[in-house]
């Protein structure tokens, strides 16, 4: 159906590569996520298919045909800008109606399609309103409505609410999300917020300085990062990602102040452990492993993270509720050798 | 959101893309101005292009020869030759310089200083900023002959110094080569200061605001923040504004030529003031057109030098 | 002493009033975290604290001094602008050695400080670039450097991180922490993102529509909201709020939430306090103080969305007026459209008045 696909493309600016071989296809009705630090690319990715760039290397398709040529106005995929950009001077109802009142769709067509429209995003009852009258949500979705009314292959959005409030955006995000299941529609997303891309997309791309390091559904790119750089950027408080000294054994990760049991070595590097994986309990001399001394607790509520030097290393865990933990306390940790990720050369994850 | 941009970053930012729109779009930008463009090659090129011809002969219109005849007399920069020993040219030009040297960073500080006192909001303010850009407004040959009557041995000037100095005062200000050309300095300043003001206020208040709470927070005092912060961002405004008179200001005829007509004698007789006697009375126009090309070549030099300081300080600035 | 102390602080603009009489004592060494939606008035507050704007009434006393008429520039506060208004046209050396430069510091004196400054924030191989044109991770540095290097008593700073990116939010966070605790200031942080209050502050005064909601720790605000809107805003997410009646049954009261059935019985000491109560009122539970089950005591509604955010799973329930998120953790699988039952720690349940939002009953031990 309506497919979108990259086959090896390379976009140059000048001396700078943007985007280097990236070979990715977003499937029909798929929410699909670009996630990586600013100036990883992927805002170039969405110029690339809106058809704003052409590629030096590569294919784009869109449905199985080949795009590369064909301009921003024929590739029928639709843009919802950060600021929206609706015309303050008409109604939402006018707004809507725009991108195809400009293309000479009879007038029945439009009051069809803005009446499906409006219908999917709850918006008929504020369809005579004009955009300074409306509420950010309802002017988000009178923003989507323009975009769906043309029925597009697909819709982009850039960075759409980092301008929000923290709280706001975590409503949105939710919003968004139940708009597009019930819209049917491709939904194709950049953000730089790691929390907001797991939280929306079906699938996401992890991006690096113009590659894709990584695709795959959020729950399989954290339970499974292809390296380093992919497991640092998801999660929040970050991985910790500790060295294994070569010589010595298991016992010496982070100077022997985690016990993992049954720790496979092999040509481990790095190891790599979620704070949320790692467990904390008092210390008693009997233990036989070495004490990690807490550094700083910060208490968020629901969770509590306990930034702990153990050895040479200062490791944060994240605890449930509200633990009685105090700075400079002793404590022993420790965790699963299943949920220990493994870093050969080079920060590329070894198979679990 | 700002994102990241600079040396810490090796992706470059999409530059103007070269989109096949883009291109299409130059294209028809081409065709309209056409028009335009046809114009300004007859009304500039072609005049410029006349006139290095001419300026190479010993043309004048008493020959009785149309001018692309002018070949007949040609005489090989003669003309530019002359004009290096021409001892009448070189004092019309120091007597310029004179002026701009004057005048210019008159009107530039008086400007500046009006300009801060409107940065606020203040009662009447409208009414005063009415005021104050009146004398730009006026015909300049009429500016001319107000003050050839405020300057007489009995005008106002005069009467107002009497008053000022409790005795008779009756200086002849426009028979006297000195005072001639100050009182020409002094309408010129009256007149185009308020340019300045205008520019220069325009700039003011074009500096961010935020910046300068930053430097109160910071503990800068006003004249502190006045030099550190507000002239700095002001820099390409200033070069503007300082370009854009002494270029006036170099061509400056209208009103002095009515006050003094470039007396007594030559006192007053700026360039443009030679050049049209050379134009009306003795009318060796070959070599008027070379002295006015050469002028052309000077101020273009110091213009191009004016624009690169510009585009530089451009740069620097938020 | 560099206490702050905002006593009947009022301050209109024209009809509009943006902070209604706020009373607020910030210790010496504290970091106090204003907390608050857009609009709220924490900005404004902190532009009276630098001097940047006079109060309509009331007084601002740093230590015993009334700070009535003392210019912006001479309070001894240093100020980062969310903006970070950092002189573009110079470099960020002289953006770091203007505050000591313009009062007259000597020269070697102003060079010590800004290689240290550099040092602390990682500037040293940026110093010599123009400030124009850096990243806003950069500049965020270079505008927190600019004050500190003056050493000021009391640092003021504007939603300092909003700008910046997400991760290096979290980078910036420990940075300043840091930076607090080893100049021991009194600092005061505008923000909006309650987690940044949380992690960063010693207390947190939560801020809405120009009035002050709360004052506590981050702790005793989690745990004992004084009102609906501190319940709701605090906590990732906020705590689940749903209209209902107390009403006795064989168990103990019980609260009656209408559509979504009736609760477990609460616990005796919160029961007390109701009973003493007429009235609607607001049956509040935290996301991550529940369970979800299929059998049991519970609320019962339709799983809409479940977001899984790396170390957490949230799983959102109902909608609109009966929406109801739960945190659970990740093995669980949560089925959408599957209707669930939430079962809330009864000993961790909240109850509010439904029509002042004021918390009943008493603390939590």
């Amino acid at each position: 159906m309506a497919e979108i696909s990259f086959r090896n493309v390379t976009k140059r600016y000048g001396t700078s590569v943007a985007v280097r071989e990236a070979s990715f296809t977003v499937q029909d009705n798929e929410f699909f996520c670009f996630f990586g630090p600013p100036l990883s690319g992927k805002s170039t990715i969405l110029r690339l298919i809106l058809g704003l760039e052409t590629p030096d290397v590569g294919e784009i398709l869109i449905d199985g045909k080949t795009v590369n040529g064909i301009g921003p106005a024929e590739r029928n995929v639709a843009m919802v800008f950060q600021n929206l950009a609706l015309f303050l001077h008409m109604t939402a109802r006018d707004n809507i109606r725009f991108p195809l009142a400009e293309r000479k769709v009879t007038e029945t067509e439009i009051e069809r399609r803005l009446d499906e429209v409006a219908g999917k995003l709850h918006i008929r009852h504020i369809l005579h309103k004009p955009p300074g009258q409306l509420s950010g949500g309802e002017r988000q979705r009178v923003a989507i409505a323009r975009a769906l009314v043309r029925d597009p292959v697909a819709y982009l959005m850039d960075d759409p609410i980092s301008a929000l409030d923290a709280r706001l955006r975590e409503e949105t995000r939710v919003e968004l999300k139940r708009i597009q299941r019930e819209m049917g529609k491709t939904l194709i997303y950049v953000t730089h917020d790691q929390e907001e891309a797991m939280s929306v997309a079906d699938r996401m791309a992890i991006m690096e300085q113009g590659l894709i390091r990584q695709i795959g559904t959020p729950r399989d790119i954290y339970d499974s990062p292809a390296s380093t750089y992919v497991a640092r950027l998801l999660g929040s408080p970050m991985m910790n990602i500790l060295p294994l000294a070569p010589e010595k054994g298991a016992a010496e990760l982070a100077g022997g102040a985690i016990a993992i049991p049954g720790l496979v070595r092999g040509d481990t590097a790095e190891i790599g452990l979620r704070p949320e994986d790692i467990k904390v309990a008092a210390w008693t001399e009997g233990d036989g492993s070495r004490p990690a001394r807490v550094f700083q607790v910060e208490p968020l509520g629901g969770y509590t993270v306990v930034t702990v030097d153990a050895g040479a290393s200062r490791v944060r865990v994240l605890v449930r509720g509200q633990p009685d933990i105090k700075p400079e306390a002793l404590v022993a940790l420790s965790c699963d050798a299943a949920r220990v990720h493994r870093f050969g050369a080079k920060g590329a994850a070894m198979p679990r | 959101m700002n994102l990241a941009t600079g040396p810490d970053n090796a992706m470059a930012q999409p530059p103007a893309a070269r989109t096949p729109g883009r291109d299409e779009s130059a294209r028809l930008g081409f065709r309209l101005t056409l028009p335009a463009q046809v114009l300004v090659l007859f009304i500039a090129v072609f005049p410029l292009l006349m006139q290095l011809y001419i300026s190479l002969t010993d043309w004048s219109p008493l020959d009785g020869l149309s001018w692309w005849m002018a070949w007949e007399s040609w005489n090989n920069f003669y003309n530019y030759y002359d004009l290096m020993r021409d001892n009448r040219f070189w004092s019309a030009m120091w007597r310029t310089f004179v002026v701009i040297i004057v005048c210019v960073p008159v009107e530039f500080l008086l400007g500046l200083g009006l300009a801060t006192l409107f940065v606020d909001d203040f009662r009447g303010k409208r009414v005063f900023y009415s005021i104050l850009l009146m004398p730009m407004m006026v015909v300049p040959a009429v500016a001319g002959y107000m003050f050839f009557m405020l300057f007489q041995s009995g005008g106002p000037v005069n009467d107002v110094l009497s008053i000022v100095f409790g005795t008779r005062i009756a200086i002849a200000w426009l028979s006297d080569p000195t005072l001639a050309l100050i009182a020409v300095m002094i309408a010129d300043i009256w007149q185009w200061t308020p340019l300045m003001f205008l520019i220069l206020l325009a700039g003011l208040v074009g500096v961010p605001q935020d910046q300068i709470k930053a430097a109160t927070l910071l503990g800068a005092s006003p004249w502190q923040r006045f030099t550190t912060i507000v002239i700095p961002k002001m820099k390409a405004i200033i070069i503007i504004a300082l370009a854009i008179r002494v270029i006036e200001n170099f061509k400056i005829f209208d009103t002095l030529y009515i006050m003094t007509g470039g007396g007594p004698g030559v006192a007053t007789e700026t360039i443009s003031v030679y050049i049209y006697k050379l134009t009306t009375q003795d009318l060796i126009w070959g070599y008027v057109a070379a002295i006015a090309l050469a002028i052309l070549l000077v101020l273009s030099v110091f213009t191009v030098y004016a624009m690169k300081r510009m585009a530089a300080a451009r740069e620097v600035e938020a | 002493m560099s206490t702050i102390r905002l006593q009947n602080l009022v301050k209109r603009f024209g009809d509009f009033t943006a902070l209604r009489t706020m009373d607020l004592d910030i210790g010496d060494g504290e970091f106090m975290a204003l907390l608050g939606p857009s609009g709220c008035g924490k900005s404004t507050t902190m532009n009276m604290i630098a001097g940047m704007e006079e109060p309509s009434e009331g007084r601002i006393l740093f230590g015993d001094r009334d700070m009535a008429g003392v210019a912006m520039g001479r309070r001894g506060v240093g100020f980062v602008f969310q903006n970070y208004a950092i002189f573009t046209h110079m470099s960020v050396r002289q953006n770091l050695a203007y505050g000591p430069r313009m009062q007259g510091k000597p020269k070697s004196e102003i060079d010590r400080r800004v290689v240290s400054i550099a040092k602390f924030l990682q500037l040293t191989t940026m110093l010599d670039r123009p400030a124009k044109g850096l990243s806003v991770n950069i500049l965020q540095r270079v505008a927190i450097g600019r004050s500190a290097i003056l050493e000021p008593a009391i640092f003021l700073l504007d939603e300092p991180l909003s700008n910046v990116d997400a991760a290096f939010r979290a980078v910036m966070r420990t940075e300043l922490k840091q930076l607090q605790r080893e100049f021991r200031q009194t600092m005061v942080y505008v923000t909006h993102d309650q987690l940044e209050a949380m992690t960063m502050a010693d207390r947190i005064a939560v801020m809405d529509h120009g009035e002050l909601r709360q004052v506590g720790t981050p702790l005793e605000i989690y745990n004992n909201p004084a009102n609906v809107f501190v319940a709701r805003f605090i906590g990732s997410p906020g705590m689940n709020l749903l209209p209902g009646q107390p009403s006795e049954s064989d168990g103990g009261l019980v609260v009656d939430l209408g559509l979504l059935g009736v609760t477990a019985p609460l616990p005796e000491p919160l029961a007390q306090a109701l009973r003493g109560h007429s009235g609607e009122v607001v049956f509040g539970f935290r996301p991550e103080q529940a369970t979800l089950g299929v059998a049991g005591r519970g609320i019962s509604a339709p799983v809409t969305v479940v977001e899984r955010i790396g170390a957490r799973t949230i799983v959102h329930l109902g909608e609109d007026e009966t929406a109801i998120k739960v945190v659970i953790d990740n093995e669980i699988d949560a089925v959408l459209d599957a209707a669930v039952l939430v079962m809330p720690q009864m000993d961790a349940v909240r109850i509010f008045d439904r029509a002042t939002g004021k918390a009943i009953g008493g603390i939590r031990g």
